[in-house]
């Protein structure tokens, strides 16, 4: 068995500093969904978002390998971060938001996998998963920025206050107004809410 | 009615950021408040949801990373 495997976050940092590649491909594995998630809600592309999901993986390989990581903070909310500022700067560069179709003419955000389960509670689970990600995308930019931040880039409601310049209270409303509005948008696209669909 | 305060300290508690001494009132209150203890209960489902819907990345992509970090351990 792998030793790396129950290790903190910050305990694999270490070791990775130390020569240990086997460490780093640990927190990769961990954090990659997150990192690539991160991304992906904001160019909408997932070649886009393998190529930035590298390029942050990268930077952090680089300032850990060059003695510049900071340990005060996650691991996963600092990678997270590195995602999110990469993903901002290239939707920046690019100016529009397209919405990326494959060959096949299914949208980009229709191809998930899972690896248990049968055929039709995957395709349920498949279409549930899709349908949420295109509705998170139809929330106010605001709202979508906080949920994104704090749900999958891990920050935590003060880090998100300080990043976009508001209070905390605000942070919150706003994470507050998310959920509710993604719930209601959710019943209006009857959505299941069931319990059963949400369990990997 | 659920007061703003109130709601926001339950977006704290779902996300694990809510203090200590917080936590445990808003924990009592969960057993008393049902509708309360039904809007954490949505909250719970959503997170859960939200999990679900996180995308995984390329074998590809994840092996060029890897790759990448291996190549500067050998060139120092």
């Amino acid at each position: 068995m792998n030793t790396t495997t129950q290790m903190s976050d910050s305990a694999l940092v270490s070791l990775y500093i130390a020569g240990n590649e086997g460490a780093f491909e640990q927190l990769v594995n961990r954090h990659k969904n997150k990192v690539y998630t991160t991304i992906l809600l904001i160019v909408k592309d997932s070649y886009t978002a393998e190529d930035l999901m590298q390029d942050a993986f990268i930077k952090a390989i680089h300032t850990m390998k060059g003695g510049r990581y900071n340990e005060e903070g996650k691991f996963s909310s600092w990678i997270c971060r590195i995602a999110h500022n990469l993903a901002i700067d290239h939707f920046r560069k690019e100016k529009r938001s397209p919405v990326i179709t494959l060959e096949d003419g299914s949208n980009v955000f229709n191809n998930m996998s899972f690896s248990e389960d049968s055929a039709e509670s995957l395709q349920i689970k498949e279409d549930t998963h899709a349908r949420l990600r295109e509705l998170i995308q139809t929330l106010p930019q605001s709202q979508r920025e906080v949920l994104m931040m704090r749900h999958y880039a891990e920050m935590s409601f003060q880090e998100i206050a300080d990043a976009t310049g508001v209070s905390i209270n605000t942070a919150l409303g706003r994470m507050r107004y998310a959920l509710i509005n993604l719930r209601k948008k959710m019943l209006n696209s009857n959505i299941a809410y069931d319990t059963n669909l949400y369990s990997e | 009615m659920i007061q703003t305060s109130t709601q926001n300290e339950l977006i704290q508690y779902v996300y694990d950021e809510l203090a200590d001494d917080a936590c445990a009132q808003l924990e009592s209150a969960l057993m008393q408040d049902s509708e309360l203890a039904e809007g954490c209960s949505d909250l719970l489902l959503l997170q859960q949801l939200l999990d679900g819907a996180a995308k995984a990345p390329s074998e590809r992509s994840v092996q060029n990373i890897l790759n990448y970090s291996k190549s500067l351990s050998l060139q120092s």
